[in-house]
């Protein structure tokens, strides 16, 4: 397999990936309403943003949603992950199992699951309503299975004598947690916070199966419209998020590529001065 | 800390390693293991209008069990459910066959990229994946229909006098499927790739192995567990998709999730989505546990 | 009842000495593997205890029953006179300086070391004076800002050190602290680590696979295989003296000529073996007809051209291998049994010249006591 043809591959796939996206984001720029035909540049799609209230409360309504959604997903995620990974128990089997689940489980399967199980809930306890809560908890839910893949992989990477050492060192087990482990999985903890925000924010499935009047997120908002056809404000919404998002990403990588940079040269300089 | 206090509060009954394993336990199976129990449950009752019948009835010291299987014979009998299904699982199989072409050489040539360009090609395949999903989906929409973009531009070039029809077609569903399915395919291959030893590739070349040769001996059976993953991440919820193919499929699109979503939404037979979801759940039984058997070996503990 | 009684001696006997008492330790893992088998032992105050032997042979179990992250199946630890089986690892005295260190990433040198003081809720200026003189110790004061990853592997194995010295442990834990090391940097770290502990007079357990790192820093050796100790002894009781055929393989290299036991006299007996007869100078315990295997270290022996006189300790053979390592040369001599004997030679002159090159007779002899007679 010739490099040529590699790069050409590779090339194609990343067009593949990227032309609906840059098309998505040019044509939010369109003057005219037929979102395909091109007439020329504008800013006005962003102006009408700024003024559609349906919009703008579902994005409130998501963010709140995604960020709550984030925390649960990483403080149950953890803890999935401390079982999986630190304890050999009966019932291991069954609770990878159940933590596995969620991410190959068609999203139709999940929403109409959890829905029902709720609403017996709801039939027998009188709670909880249908509405934030109930989209809470499913959010929250798929979202700690994200995690726990990304923290496993961190506990799994860590070398378990940084903890026996706490340990021998006078720390109880708690201690050892705070002061040794979570300091050094913060990283995967930031991560995985943001892949379950973002998986939040974007879930249409879930949110059309447990939400109620009044929680109306914004990927439900944008569905309903996108399903009647085309319609700029779309186009607008996504070029933003686009926006957010690939700052957030490419800073973030240019940081985390520059602290790696840096720790090799200490560790280089660190090895020849250790042999002067 | 609040799990402190939470434990501090739960300690005369629970140790430690007991209370970091219950509650994941706990969660989880009050949100995985029993909602499908109610479900199964369901699509067994009776329905009236909003409430469903119980399942069994203690009277005069009989017990009386009613299974309701007439949503199952339905399923069965129903030629369009039964073709639904059948076309669910192949639309997810050529879902499945199209990312891993598309995906193998794409990670294979990304883990043989030279080391400090890796980060960012890794990150150019996440960065869509970060992006809003239905989005996406919604782009494909503004290309493919009749006057959108692609079709705009092919007039315009003078290819064609006439739109083609490229939406509401298989064309546009699996194109819609492969490509938010793609980076799922990707990225478990990238990661077994990069870890493959290429001193064993470099040991077949030195034996005397042609570069195709070794590529098919070595590489590929070396790689089969991301090959699997991979494929179980693709073909698992494609069966059930809902979004791709209610954006992007035709009316003639027979598909499970729609289906479900119908019975649900439109329908309001509550048992009879639930039967069409215990049925969802015997099709991926065994991709489900493929895909667990797989994953589990990443979960194996390190300490006893 | 025989180990009741000498459970009984024992403990009558013990004395202030005694800092480390190990009674029939045993951990079964699995239900079925044994990794230690009813292991006992007594380490005096200000001992360097080494326990040797290959991977999987149960040393690292031992070790880590003592520091308390694996619960015995069987059997006592105490300290002190303390029973501390059952006490976890947060609560012994005893510390651990950890293969290839576990210095914790995102704490500086001064932190690492502070880490098990801060537990112990030490007064701040307690702990700044501890600290200081520890970081004095190992000579690393001007590197107590850095973060683990800014030193070099030997800067940071003295902070592993001085971290788990900090606490002034009853007991200090070594698991194989030279082995991430370099071959280079080993030896001068091997004797840097002995002055340091013996300055601060903590008694030591140490685990490792290396028998010469063993030696030079042990007072005291347990060679160990399949979980039980083969012998336990001084490092040149274990060199000179060992107690069975498989000690003295595992230890040093070895020639082992099988023989029966002919003249068994107090003052000395003869071996007869195919290949020579042995003239051993002291009594062993055996009796005439007993089959022994007499054991000669390779550099107890002396290679010549001549042929020795007398009728023992000698013998004929074909030079068929040899393997310069620059101090010494190691020949092998092909005998006529068929037998390989493995012999070391100083190389006195730097040119090999009146040396024996392949396919030379030579003749192999050694002194009435170079010999071990080794029954098991």
């Amino acid at each position: 397999m010739t490099n040529t043809f590699g790069r050409s591959w590779m090339i194609a796939v990343y067009l593949f990936l990227y032309i609906p996206i840059i098309t998505l984001v040019v044509f939010s720029f369109n003057g005219s309403p037929l979102v395909t035909v091109w007439s020329e540049f504008t800013l006005k799609w962003y102006g009408k943003l700024a003024q559609d209230r349906e919009i703008i409360a579902g994005v409130i309504l998501s963010l709140k949603l995604a960020f709550l959604s984030g925390m649960l997903s990483v403080l149950f995620g953890t803890f999935t992950a401390f079982a999986l990974v630190r304890y050999r128990f009966r019932g291991h089997t069954l609770l990878s199992s159940m933590a596995n689940m969620p991410l190959v489980m068609p999203d139709v399967l999940v929403g109409l699951s959890l829905l029902l199980m709720l609403v017996s809930l709801q039939r027998w306890l009188g709670y909880p309503e249908r509405g934030l809560l109930t989209i809470l908890l499913g959010h929250a839910f798929l979202g700690t299975a994200y995690a726990a893949v990304v923290v496993v992989s961190r506990l799994r990477e860590m070398d378990s004598k940084l903890e026996e050492a706490a340990m021998d060192l006078g720390c109880k087990p708690f201690q050892v947690f705070t002061l040794v482990t979570f300091p050094l999985i913060v990283p995967a903890l930031v991560s995985a916070f943001l892949l379950t925000f973002t998986l939040s924010f974007d879930d249409v499935v879930l949110s059309a199966f447990l939400s109620g009047p009044g929680s109306t997120t914004l990927p439900l908002v944008i569905f309903s419209r996108a399903r009647l056809g085309l319609s700029p404000s779309i186009n607008a919404v996504a070029a933003v998020t686009i926006a957010v998002v690939s700052i957030a990403v490419i800073v973030s990588s240019i940081y985390q590529s520059r602290a790696e940079k840096q720790r090799m040269r200490e560790i280089a300089q660190a090895y020849n001065d250790g042999n002067q | 800390m609040m799990i402190e206090k939470m434990h501090s509060f739960l300690k005369p009954y629970l140790t430690g390693r007991q209370f970091v394993i219950s509650v994941p336990f706990l969660w989880l199976f009050l949100l995985t293991a029993a909602p499908i129990f109610i479900v199964l449950r369901i699509s067994l009752s009776e329905m009236d209008i909003a409430s469903v019948a119980n399942l069994w009835t203690w009277a005069e010291n009989t017990l009386t069990l009613k299974i309701n299987l007439s949503k199952y014979l339905f399923i069965l009998h129903d030629e369009l459910y039964v073709k639904t299904f059948i076309s669910s699982i192949g639309y997810a199989l050529e879902n499945t066959f199209f990312c891993l072409i598309l995906g193998y050489p794409f990670a294979y040539f990304m883990a043989r990229a030279k080391t400090h360009l890796r980060p960012m090609l890794l990150m150019l395949v996440m960065l869509p994946f970060w992006t809003s999903f239905l989005l996406r989906i919604y782009a494909w929409k503004t290309l493919l229909e009749d006057n959108g973009v692609i079709n705009n531009f092919l007039i315009w070039s003078g290819l064609i006098h006439q739109p083609i029809q490229i939406m509401h077609t298989q064309f546009s569903l699996m194109i819609g499927m492969v490509y938010a399915y793609l980076p799922f395919m990707i990225l478990p291959l990238y990661s077994n790739l990069v870890k493959m030893d290429t001193r064993l590739l470099e040991a077949a070349a030195d034996l005397g192995t042609s570069p195709w040769k070794t590529f098919w001996l070595m590489t590929v059976p070396l790689s089969k567990q991301g090959i699997i993953a991979g494929s179980m991440l693709v073909f698992i919820p494609t069966v059930g998709e809902y979004v791709i193919p209610e954006l992007l499929g035709g009316p003639q699109t027979l598909n499970i999730g729609r289906v479900l979503w119908d019975e649900f939404f439109s329908n309001n037979d509550w048992s009879m989505a639930s039967a069409v979801a215990i049925v969802m759940v015997l099709l991926i039984l065994l991709p489900m546990a493929i895909f667990n058997k797989y994953q589990s070996k990443s979960y194996e503990g390190i300490t006893s | 009842m025989a180990a009741e009684k000498t459970l009984k001696l024992e403990k009558n006997s013990l004395h202030q000495d005694n800092l480390l008492r190990i009674e029939n330790l045993t951990k079964i893992y699995d239900g079925s593997v044994k990794a230690v088998d009813d292991v006992s032992l007594t380490v005096a105050k200000g001992e360097i205890f080494g326990l040797l032997g290959s991977s999987g042979c149960g040393k690292s179990t031992l070790l880590r029953m003592l520091a308390g992250f694996e619960v015995p199946t069987n059997g006592k630890i105490f300290l002190a006179g303390e029973d501390i089986t059952n006490l976890p690892p947060y609560q012994r005295p005893i510390n651990m300086m950890f293969q290839s260190y576990a210095l914790f990433p995102h704490l500086s040198v001064w932190d690492n070391i502070a880490f098990g003081l801060r537990r112990d809720g030490m007064a701040k200026e307690k702990i700044m004076e501890r600290v200081e003189s520890l970081l004095k110790l190992v000579q690393l004061g001007k590197f107590a800002k850095r973060k683990p990853h800014q030193l070099s592997g030997g800067q940071q194995q003295r902070v592993a050190l001085a971290r788990s010295l900090a606490k002034q442990p009853k007991l200090l834990l070594l698991d194989e602290p030279l082995g991430a090391l370099d071959k280079k940097l080993r030896e001068s770290t091997q004797l840097e680590l002995v002055n340091i502990i013996e300055e601060v007079g903590v008694t030591c357990v140490l685990v490792t696979h290396d028998q010469e790192e063993a030696m030079t820093i042990s007072s005291r050796i347990a060679v160990m295989s399949e979980g039980s100790f083969l012998q336990v002894g001084t490092p040149d009781e274990i060199y000179e003296t060992p107690n069975s055929r498989l000690i003295a393989d595992f230890i040093g290299n070895v020639n082992i000529f099988e023989g029966v036991v002919d003249e068994d006299l107090p003052d000395h007996v003869t071996v007869k073996c195919p290949e020579c007869t042995h003239y051993v100078g002291h009594g062993i315990t055996g009796s005439s007809g007993m089959s022994v295997g007499v054991a000669v270290r390779p550099e107890k022996i002396l290679l010549s051209k001549t042929k020795p006189k007398g009728k023992y300790n000698w013998c004929e053979g074909e030079v068929t291998d040899i393997a310069y390592f620059g101090a010494h040369t190691t020949y092998h001599l092909k005998l006529m049994t068929g037998m390989i004997l493995k012999v070391q030679q100083q190389n006195r002159t730097r040119n090999l010249e009146g040396g024996f090159t392949w396919g030379d007779r030579a003749f192999a002899q050694w002194d009435d006591l170079a010999m071990i007679v080794l029954t098991h």
